[in-house]
This record gives C-alpha cells, structure tokens and sequence, in this order.
C-alpha cells in the first residue's frame, strides 16, 4: 500500500511536468518518471515481466528516440503564438476533470470478482514463462499480427526518412539550391549518416 | 502489509489518462502531443494488469505486451513522420500544419 502511494504520486508528479513543462526534454525527462514508476506499480501487482519490458522497451528505447528527435529538431524551446481555439486550456481543463471524475466512479464502483490473493496466485508472478505461454496459445494469432506489424513499420519509417533521390541532371544540387524535401544547410553526401 | 486494491489502481490509471487527454488538447507542438499520447497508452496499460491481477488471468498482461510493441511500432512511425514534416516545413507546430497539401 506504501509502494503504490508513493510510486502511484511519484507517477502523477511526472504526468504533470510532462504536459505542463514548456520545455520538451523536460517533459520527456518527466514521461520518464512516469514509466518509471509505472513500471514499479506493474511489478507490485506481480507482473514481473512487463515491469522489466516497460523499463527496457518504454524507458530505454522509446524515450531515447523522443529526446533523439527532440534534440534533432532543436525543438525544445517552447511554441509561442495564440492559441487559435479560444480557451482551449480552460475546455481542456474543465474536460480533463470530467473524464477524471467518471472514470473515477467507474474504478470504486468496480468489486473484485475474486479475493486479491487468489487472482494473484493465479497469474504465477507474471514471469516471462507464464506471459510467453498464454502469448504462444490464447494470443498467438495477434502474436504473429504484430511482427508482421513490426516489419511494416520498419520498412515506413526507412521510407519515410529516406531523402528523395537526387535529380540525373544535378540541376537543383549543384547551383546549392535545396530539394524541397531537404534541409537547406544540409551537406552531408548522399548515403551518409542521416537522421 | 494489505495490498492496494484494484480500484486504486484504475483510480491512478483514469488520472493519468485524463493529464495525458489535458495534454494532447493543449499542447500545440507535435512531439507533445506524441509524450501525451505515451502517457495516456501507460495509463490504459496500467487498468490492464491492475483488472488481470483482479481476475487472476494472464490475458491482461499479454495483452499489455502486445500494447507495448503497437506503442513501439507506432513511435518509430510517428517520430519519422515528424521528422520528414519538419524537413520541409521547419516547424512542428499543428497550427500551421493544419493544411493536406503535401
């Protein structure tokens, strides 16, 4: 019960700085917080294998790739600029304690179907053993969906990135003006490092 | 030492939902809005394993496996979108790219 108040605040803390932080790589530092703690709340409802994913795969990998393209784009300072939608933080606000306030009733009107420690005992600690099993036989259908989801999205995000390949006349290259698909102040060669 | 009960659990679950909706309506940059997302999908993960804990089956947490690896999948994506928009409009900010002209 310690554990969840002070990772379920630890988490709460870092959701806030995340939306409210003018500065990306602060807010990202924030989501990190978040997962973190998130990942503690997974291994206390005894889903040990997820917590170590969430860490490796949320905390490592994807959040690295955010503060990457953050840091790519120099896009940390913050926008400024009136909002178009007149009091959109207001309506945001006055919707976010709505949604807050149903999915609240919603959670204490729930009742266990089980005692809490027959539905733990049940799910053998989370391990990668008993997820791996119910993934390789309940799951196995959107088991194979996703790596073929997985491989798609590899193939568009090369694609996607790929810079258009330069014209056979070399007109637009060589009098220095920029393709439309690329940074002026580019001038790395073709097929070098590229983001 | 009791565990915290499930309803907790969602309570958390439904405030980090809602910051992270807070977020995707006010922020006006594209990566933000992206960081909310992220926040609402840990969110849902959350009321997963906390109701798979509850109902003593594992569907919850294979099922927050596979959300894990849609999140990867969907970052990678939108993050190379990002970038490719930022190539040709110097901006991230959805305000200006409010148009479907490529």
């Amino acid at each position: 019960m310690i554990a969840f108040l002070l990772l379920g605040a630890l988490a709460l803390v870092g959701a806030v700085v995340t939306v409210a932080a003018r500065n990306a790589v602060h807010a990202a530092l924030g989501l990190v917080g978040t997962l973190l703690s998130v990942a503690g709340l997974f291994a206390s409802l005894s889903a040990s294998f997820l917590a170590a994913v969430q860490v490796i795969v949320y905390a490592g990998a994807i959040l690295v790739l955010f503060l990457f393209v953050i840091m790519l784009l120099n896009a940390h300072q913050p926008v400024t600029g009136r909002d178009p939608v007149p009091f959109v933080r207001e309506l945001a606000g006055i919707g976010g304690v709505i949604l807050a306030g149903a999915l609240a009733v919603i959670a204490f009107s729930y009742r266990d179907p089980q005692p809490l420690a027959q539905g733990t005992a049940a799910l053998r600690g989370g391990t990668a053993g008993a997820v791996g099993e119910t993934l390789l036989t309940r799951f196995l259908l959107p088991f194979e969906a996703v790596s073929v989801l997985l491989l798609v999205a590899i193939v568009g995000a090369v694609a996607l990135v790929r810079r258009p390949a330069p014209q056979p006349d070399g007109v637009t290259d060589a009098e220095g003006v920029a393709l439309p698909g690329e940074l002026p102040e580019r001038t790395a060669p073709e097929g070098g490092v590229r983001a | 030492m009791d565990p915290a009960p499930t309803t907790y659990y969602v309570a958390l679950s439904g405030l980090l939902f809602a910051i992270g909706m807070m977020g995707v309506l006010t922020r006006r940059t594209a990566i933000m809005m992206f960081l909310s997302v992220e926040l609402m999908l840990n969110a849902a993960n959350l009321a997963l394993v906390a109701f798979a804990r509850s109902w003593g089956d594992l569907a919850g947490q294979t099922a927050v496996f596979i959300v894990m690896t849609l999140a990867a999948a969907e970052v990678a994506i939108g993050l190379a979108i990002i970038v490719a928009i930022f190539r040709q409009r110097e901006t991230t900010n959805v305000d200006v790219l409010a148009t479907l002209k490529g």
